[in-house]
This record gives structure tokens, sequence and C-alpha cells, in this order.
């Protein structure tokens, strides 16, 4: 996988620590974290998270990348923003996990067939770029059967009366994706924006 | 009166929240407001754009729709969606008040030959509701008072957090007891009842990832509509709309419950209590679990 940050050897390394403040959107904001918890207190599914946003912080800053990118608690974020809100040292907590799950799937510290979160995130990604929006048929769809057919046919059935639900109502429809008309001034605009992003992460 | 906006509609808008839409339209003219779409807008990203592709191009897509929306004037930009909201109005003021990010995402522009500058005001349909038009003014607008309706009015997350406490979200609410919901509910002549699950959430995405994980989240939020005897849930969400609603069979599989609560935008309750029409105003046909009470109220 593609190693963007630097691994520390030692103890107290804040090499790991340095790079998250510089690139994780909101990271320059995680030196004011206090330890207080007020962030893991608030958050709805926290106790479903293995470290929480707390022990993240001070792990990130005694050099555990590892540890840290390994954890499970990115994928639980809900985005409700409690945390964000109730930080008494406004540090944007979800902000800062958010990009720290992604860099934990960018440099391979866990796999995507096993992050669930990161399987939507890929499925709506791609109807974002193709269609310039967010179908709500194909993407349930693709992510359903990013686990696999057998998967893929259970949770199709599981979500079959929903979707007809939604269909019955006309809150789905049938025929082509709805679509952005200049679907090539996006794609210019989202390619040049990872370009961007790249080189920023490459250290620019 | 009579102020015009640039609407971002956003995904929803032609999909699973296309009864938000049609609502929010109808009220906001009948309140005498001109809504004009952003032409040809792109998705904001939602909650999950960061993570399949980091938070620039994410932030990209917003930078374009802005960039559309200032071409087409300066007027206020508004959205009824509480994700589009929060990711524009975000990106708006990153665009306006970071130099770097101004720079990046100008950059990104510059690709399609666009650019911005964050002078644009971005705001919620609700803040709009609650500063610029006042209870007085809605109530004024009422002539189908809800009389008998008990609604639990439910907010959810990204509706208010983390801006509307905030100068710059126009600082309408607050987070732990917001009470414009309920100011609404009671406006359209309906009785609000206390409910403390108000800003709880819903599960967002991560309820049509992974149910299993978030069920207990709705089940504490149709536990306490029930316990309150509401006959509907009203929400400004159409991400909790949504999955309130949907994943009640679910729920009551899981728990041996038996909630069946319509759950309707804070629009569709106002289209009604306005006089408007149920179906063409109020959308009321497109709410999977019907508000019969409700239906049954409209002129």
């Amino acid at each position: 996988m593609n190693a963007v940050s630097p691994t520390p050897t030692k103890k107290y390394d804040l090499s790991f620590a340095r790079w998250v403040r510089d690139n994780i959107d909101g990271g320059d904001r995680m030196n004011m974290c206090m330890q207080c918890g007020v962030c893991s207190g608030s958050c709805p599914l926290s106790d479903q998270m293995d470290l929480g946003p707390r022990k993240i912080f001070m792990m990130v800053r005694a050099g555990m990348k590892e540890a840290v990118l390994k954890s499970n608690s990115f994928f639980q974020c809900v985005s409700c923003y409690n945390c964000v809100v109730r930080c008494p040292r406004e540090v944007p907590v979800k902000y800062i996990l958010h990009g720290l799950g992604r860099l934990a799937i960018q440099e391979g510290y866990q796999d995507k067939k096993d992050v669930a979160n990161a399987r939507f995130a890929d499925a709506f990604w791609w109807s974002v770029t193709t269609f310039g929006k967010t179908d709500e048929r194909l993407v349930p769809t693709l992510y359903f059967f990013s686990a696999g057919f057998v998967e893929g046919i259970k949770k199709s059935l599981a979500n079959l009366k929903i979707a007809l639900g939604m269909l019955k109502t006309k809150r789905m429809h049938i025929g082509m994706p709805h679509k952005t008309k200049n679907r090539g001034e996006l794609k210019a605009i989202l390619e040049k924006a990872v370009e961007i992003q790249a080189r920023h992460e490459g250290g620019a | 009166m009579g102020k015009k906006f640039t609407f971002y509609p956003g995904c929803s808008s032609e999909g699973s929240g296309v009864h938000l839409d049609t609502s929010t339209r109808a009220v906001m003219a009948k309140l005498g407001f001109e809504l004009e779409d952003i032409s040809d807008w792109n998705c904001c990203g939602a909650s999950v754009g960061d993570l399949a592709a980091g938070h620039l191009p994410t932030a990209a897509l917003s930078a374009r729709n802005l960039a559309q929306a200032k071409e087409q004037g300066d007027q206020d930009v508004m959205t009824a969606c509480a994700a589009c909201y929060l990711n524009t109005h975000a990106t708006n003021e990153e665009i306006r008040d970071n130099e770097q990010s101004r720079a990046d995402l100008n950059e990104a522009l510059a690709a399609a030959g666009k650019s911005y500058d964050g002078s644009l005001h971005v705001r919620h349909a609700c803040e709009v509701l609650v500063n610029d038009v006042g209870m007085d003014a809605i109530k004024a607008q009422v002539s189908n008072p809800l009389e008998g309706l008990k609604v639990a009015g439910y907010i959810g997350c990204q509706t208010v957090r983390p801006f509307a406490g905030t100068e710059r979200g126009g600082d309408y609410s607050e987070y732990d007891h917001p009470s414009f919901l309920d100011d609404f509910i009671k406006a359209s002549g309906a009785e609000a009842v206390d409910f403390e699950n108000a800003t709880s959430c819903c599960g967002g995405s991560v309820a049509v990832m992974k149910p299993e994980q978030t069920l207990h989240l709705m089940h504490k939020i149709l536990s306490e509509a029930k316990e309150k005897q509401a006959d509907v849930i009203a929400t400004p969400c159409p991400l909790c709309q949504t999955n309130v609603e949907m994943y009640q069979d679910a729920i009551n599989k899981k728990y041996g419950t038996d909630f069946n609560i319509p759950v309707v935008f804070h629009t569709q309750l106002l289209a009604v209590a306005m006089g408007l029409d149920s179906k063409k105003d109020a959308a009321l046909h497109q709410n999977i679990i019907p508000a019969d009470k409700l239906k049954a109220m409209a002129k």
C-alpha cells in the first residue's frame, strides 16, 4: 500500500503527530486536546469503538501509529457532531477521525474488504464521479454486493421491502440515474483536486 | 418578503427526500420567497465522500456548486437538506477564511474555467424560517390549524450541529434543548410533545451501511415518541426521515415492538396547516407509513 505518513521508530517520536497536524483536516487543533473525554462520552457509538477519540489523540502523540491506524473507531463514527460542538477546546474531533480512517485504508493498515464504511464510501464516490449525484438505488446495491455475491443477495433481499416501499411512494424511480449535465467539468475539477491533495500529502 | 434565494436541492430531493423538497418549495412560496435552483448542481459529498476521496476532492464538489450559485447572483444560498447545508456552508467558510484552501479549491475550479471567492452566504431553510420569517409571520399563513395532532419534534444532528448555535450559522438554536422545531409545530396549531431525543442521532449513513449497529439508536427515538403518545414524528432532515421510517420493521423484529409511527417533515405539517394541497404541496402520499391523522386534517 501507499505509505504517505512517517512511521515513528521509538516511543514519543512526534513525526507522525506532526504529519497529522499538517495533513489531516482539523489535525492542527489536535494539540489542544486535554484528555477530558467529553468527545468519547458524548459519542452515540463509543461503546462499539475499541479506542474512542480521546485515547486515539493521546496515542497519536505517543507515536503509536500502527495501533491507532488498526482501530475500528473511525468506522463507527455516525457524523453526529456531538464531539465537535461539545469539545471545550474546539478540537474538530469528527474531522480528524475521518481523516485518520482514510489514512488507515490508504496505507493498508486495514483491508477495505473488512471495512463496510470504506466499501460504501467507494460505491458512493463512484456514483458521484460517474453521474455527479448519489443514485440511491445503485449505491446501496453496489455496496451490498461489495462483500461478495451471496452477501449481496442476502442484503438485497433483507432490503427488498424497503425498496418496494420507496418505489410505491415514488421516492425511488425506475430508469436512468439522475445526472449532472456538465460531468466533464465536474470530472476536471475533481481530478485537479485529487492531484493537489496528493501534492500536499507528498510534502508540498 | 419577496426575497429571492438560490436554492440547492441536493440528491435526496430527487429520491428519498422528494417530499421534503416539494413541501419546502410550497411553504417557501406561500411565505413569499422565490427560489431559483443552482443550475446543474452536483452532490455535496454527504458524510462519506471524505473517506473515499479525502477532504479536498469532497470540498471541490461544494466549490463547484458555489461557483455556479455565484454566477447566478449574490443572493443567499438556501438548502433544506442537513448534509447539503453542512458541506456547502463549511466549504463556503473554508474558501472565505482559509487562504490555502481558497488557493487549492480555486486551482481545482480553474480546471473548468471557474473561480469562487467565498462571498456568498449559505443558509439552512430552518434558519431562514426562524430569522427571516419568524413564528408570527408563519402563524399568519396558518388557515387550517392542526388542532389535536400530537407531534414529536425530532431534529437529528446535522441540521443544528455544528453550526446552528454559532453566529456564522445564524445563531437560531442551541444544541441540547433547541426550540425551533417545536415552535414550527406549535405555529402549525399542533401540540409539540416534550421530546428528549430531539437531537439524538438516528445513525445517519452508518444506519444504511450497518443497520445492526444502529437500530438501538432509532429504537430509543421511536420508544420515546410512542411513550409520549405522538401521532407523528416530524423532522427537518431527509436522512432522519428515511431511516426512522424505513427501519421500523427491522426494529420491531429485533425488539419485539409494534412501532408504526408516521415520520413526516416539518414542512409537510406546515403545508397542511397553511391549507395547501395534501398531495401536490404537502406530498403526504410519499410517506411510506401514511400519516392518516394528518391527512384527514388536510383541506
